[in-house]
């Protein structure tokens, strides 16, 4: 196609764009350079214009989404505005943030096939076949794409894609809605096509330790313009600037930054703990800075703390599955016992499928158990209807949108206290809503918010209820730090209100800096009730679920503390006191 | 007491469904070409309206009757029919007592019946046996729009995402609207609950759908939905591997015998409904 070596991938100039009927630019005067086989970070807080840029590099700006279009793109040396979608689509892929909207085909390999038999190229069998090799999804190519998980829908979208056999990849955020573990696996399919294929690819990113593991370079967007586009050590560098704009640096950055000042600014664990070694351990002989010792503040136990508060739950030899399409009976919890009590934060986690979501559900009395007994304050879950059990119990869903019955955040805050008929419906809302934050926004279709917003509103509607028992199933997924943030920080806040808190989770993060308690469900069956510091510490039995311990736990590690920190201020402080005491 | 239940639930409809749109039961009509199992389709939809002869419209019925056995009709569609092939039939007789009818006039509204039976039984047993694929690549190769081809496997896809949010939906009305104080008389509060609560639960479930939708038109002009709207290659590469073998033709030549058959049966032993 293009002859000339140099070209770069991407070249934006003098790029501004404005979406009809908006009243500001949402791109203004942008220039960047991206050159063949990069892989480029786009990072930047919301609104800042990431994703409208990126989708000026496919053409869907200005083709598709039609607006005021100042100065060029051009891919691989082709304006965008010479070319239409289709055929930019063979040059740039695109894989959305809601990847799952983006198949629409009945199975995986249809979907793979569906670009290259649209275009009419002869040989699109191979290509198809091609695309299934290069992300490993061969095996998956004959199912229905709504019987596959989310990291493997994720593949067969990029498949589908690479089918085109593009010279440019764009991915929206696919931390976003995939777990730790899928989300690594996307990272590692993409840097292997980087390596492979030399694809240039360019990943929109909220999370700075994906940026730094992977991105060569980095792109860091605000007010609709890149600030700078830098080498990704020196971007990571710049740990103020990335805060200012809402992505705060990972953790090894942060430590090291403090602990090691002059080292050299690390991207990963090993680099971190290779740096804290040299600068520590060398001098005076002694037994290094950083010996084993206890928290501050949290008791030594290393195992689960002694059951204390009342019981606000039970599960007594629960087994429960249900009927797949086949007709087969798919078992997702075996004999499974487990006692919540009054006063507990528990995390629940486990992989995909180990049935964390099931053991919510029957809590809730939507679903009793086939086998065993599940009681909610001693009440028997088969006794009475769900309805009933609400007073009691609240679930909230993964997916905020579920949650939205009503017109707007208000109605569906009120909604559980006003059918219960009580007198003071209005001041609770009133409390509620201003104890997230949403008052503002109330009156708006919950729909419509952002991500952040969303989650507050559905803890609103679940504080409305007023339950003893809450379950939140994945809350902060999906989120951007801040966000994320605020959500743990309201989690934190709920502790007056409600008896007994369980959060099903992938994100470590939240386990470490919320829970007391973490029950790790595997296939079905409790294999460990313990501490977060406990857990991260076995890493055997983290590997055997899949589970990634937070950055600064495995630094750490590495380092030879036991318990592990479990924040950033945590390892900090251990340093200084031991530090104080070696003194 | 309440208890889990594999036997008639929603859980069970919702498989159901799932196993009628996507022919996952196999059968006689499963493994054929699609485009003669529209043509055996079209066959049973149009002959019946040929005839007012009941023992041909019956004899019609049989061979639907067999072959929707063959094609193994899952019991939720085959419940729904017969439930409403009774109703039917009781209320044809209630109608002919009424108005005073004698026995040609329940006859007169026999036939009808007939009639529309076979044709439901014709299409359960094709459009149970043609999964998403199938059904829509027979239809692209028998010219019909683009849209509406991509528009039945579009919606197959959607099917079970749908159902699923469909039932949250549900069940988050049914844990947070206020509880009922009463069933009232024959439970008609709860009829009237629940219908109110499936009419609701369409709001949130069209909104979440037109959110969802934003992202797959975009998806469809980068993969060339419309630039295929335009040529032609992709059509003819789309039905390359739609091949008839010698096994279809015998199905669509049995399947016309057993329609002269029927007819000669007709004839032979004629049981006419006046003029109908």
């Amino acid at each position: 196609m293009t002859g000339i070596d140099n070209t770069p991938a991407i070249e934006v100039s003098g790029l501004s764009f404005r979406y009809p009927g908006a009243d500001r630019d949402s791109l203004t005067g942008v220039d960047l350079r991206i050159e063949r086989g990069d892989f480029t970070a786009v990072v930047g807080g919301n609104g800042s214009g990431k994703t409208t840029l990126c989708k000026t590099f496919n053409g869907l700006v200005p083709h598709y989404w039609s607006g005021t279009f100042d100065g060029a793109v051009r891919v691989m040396g082709h304006d965008t505005r010479d070319l239409s979608v289709g055929a930019l689509s063979h040059l740039v892929g695109y894989v959305y943030q809601d990847f799952g909207n983006q198949l629409v085909r009945p199975t995986a390999r249809d979907e793979v096939s569906f670009a290259p038999v649209n275009f009419g190229l002869a040989d699109h069998r191979e290509r198809t076949e091609e695309a299934l090799e290069l992300l490993g999804v061969t095996h998956l190519a004959d199912r229905f794409t709504w019987q596959l998980s989310g990291g493997q829908q994720h593949l067969v979208a990029l498949a589908a894609i690479m089918a085109l056999r593009p010279d440019v990849v764009v991915v929206d955020e696919p931390v976003a809605e995939l777990d730790p573990a899928h989300a690594d696996g996307i990272y590692e399919a993409l840097a292997d096509l980087n390596a492979r294929l030399g694809t240039t690819v360019v990943v929109i990113e909220h999370h700075a330790e994906y940026v730094a593991r992977h991105a060569r370079s980095v792109v860091l967007m605000a007010d609709g313009a890149p600030v700078w586009h830098l080498p990704a050590r020196e971007a990571m560098e710049r740990v103020a600037e990335l805060e200012r704009h809402g992505i705060p640096a990972p953790q090894v950055v942060r430590a090291t930054r403090s602990l090691a000042p002059w080292a050299p600014v690390p991207l990963t664990v090993e680099e971190a703990a290779g740096h804290l070694r040299e600068h520590f351990s060398d001098p005076g002989g002694g037994p290094g800075p950083l010996p084993p010792a206890a928290p501050p503040g949290t008791a030594d136990s290393p195992g689960p703390r002694r059951p204390s508060g009342e019981p606000v739950a039970e599960m007594v030899g629960v087994r429960h599955g249900y009927r797949e399409v086949g007709g087969g009976l798919a078992v997702v919890l075996h004999e499974l016992d487990l006692t919540l009590r009054d006063g507990e934060r528990v995390a629940l986690v486990g992989g995909n499928g180990a049935g964390k979501s099931t053991l919510m559900r029957l809590f809730t009395g939507l679903k009793v158990p086939r086998e065993g007994t599940v009681r909610v304050g001693g009440t028997d879950t088969r006794t009475v209807r769900p309805a009933a059990l609400a007073d009691r119990v609240c679930y909230l869903y993964q997916r905020p949108e579920q949650m939205f019955l009503k017109d707007n955040v208000r109605e569906d805050v009120a909604m559980f206290p006003r059918g219960r008929g009580r007198s003071d419906t209005d001041a609770l809302v009133a409390d509620v809503l201003d104890r997230v934050d949403l008052t503002g926004l109330a009156d708006r279709d919950g729909r419509l918010l952002s991500g952040g917003q969303q989650r507050r509103a559905t803890l609103a509607i679940g504080l409305a209820m007023r339950p003893a028992l809450l379950l939140l199933d994945e809350p902060t997924s999906s989120l951007d730090t801040a966000s994320r943030d605020a959500v743990i920080a309201m989690l934190d806040a709920l502790a007056d209100t409600i008896r007994c808190t369980v959060v099903a989770t992938h994100d470590m993060h939240l386990v470490a800096e919320w829970a007391h308690r973490v029950l790790v469900l595997d296939h079905g069956r409790i294999i460990a009730d313990t501490t977060p510091a406990a857990l991260f510490a076995d890493q055997a039995l983290m590997a055997s679920v899949g589970l990634v311990a937070p950055q600064i736990t495995r630094l750490g590690l590495s380092l030879g503390l036991n318990p592990p920190p479990l924040s950033v201020g945590e390892m900090l402080d251990r340093h200084q006191t031991t530090g104080r005491i070696r003194a | 007491m309440r208890k889990e239940r594999d036997g008639i639930s929603v859980e069970w409809v919702k498989l159901e469904l799932l196993r009628t749109a996507y022919a996952t039961r196999g059968g006689l009509l499963a493994a054929r070409d699609p485009r003669f199992v529209i043509g055996w389709y079209l066959i049973f939809a149009v002959v019946p309206w040929f005839t007012h002869n009941i023992t041909v419209l019956a004899a019609l019925f049989t061979v639907c009757a067999a072959a929707v056995f063959l094609s193994r009709v899952g019991p939720l569609v085959l419940g729904l029919f017969v439930i409403g092939f009774v109703l039917e039939s009781l209320y044809v007789l209630f109608a002919a007592w009424l108005f005073g009818g004698d026995m040609s006039t329940v006859l007169a509204l026999v036939v009808l019946t007939l009639k529309l039976a076979t044709i439901s039984l014709a299409s359960m047993a094709a459009f149970v046996s043609l999964d998403p694929e199938k059904l829509s690549d027979g239809l692209l190769s028998m010219h019909a729009p683009a849209m509406l081809s991509f528009g039945v496997s579009y919606g197959y896809r959607m099917l079970p995402v749908l159902m699923e949010e469909f039932h949250t939906v549900v069940d988050g009305h049914r844990l947070r609207s206020a509880p009922l104080a009463a069933k009232g008389f024959l439970g008609w509060r709860v009829v009237v609950r629940t219908a109110t609560t499936l009419v609701q639960a369409f709001y949130p479930l069209m909104l979440n759908t037109a959110k969802r939708t934003r992202t797959t038109v975009e998806a469809l002009e980068t993969k060339g939905f419309t630039y295929a709207a335009e040529h032609p290659d992709g059509r003819r590469i789309r039905l390359a591997h739609l091949r008839a073998d010698h096994r279809d033709v015998l199905l669509i030549a049995v399947t016309l015998l057993l329609v002269a058959a029927s007819f000669a049966l007709g004839h032979a032993y004629p049981l006419q409904a006046g003029v109908g």
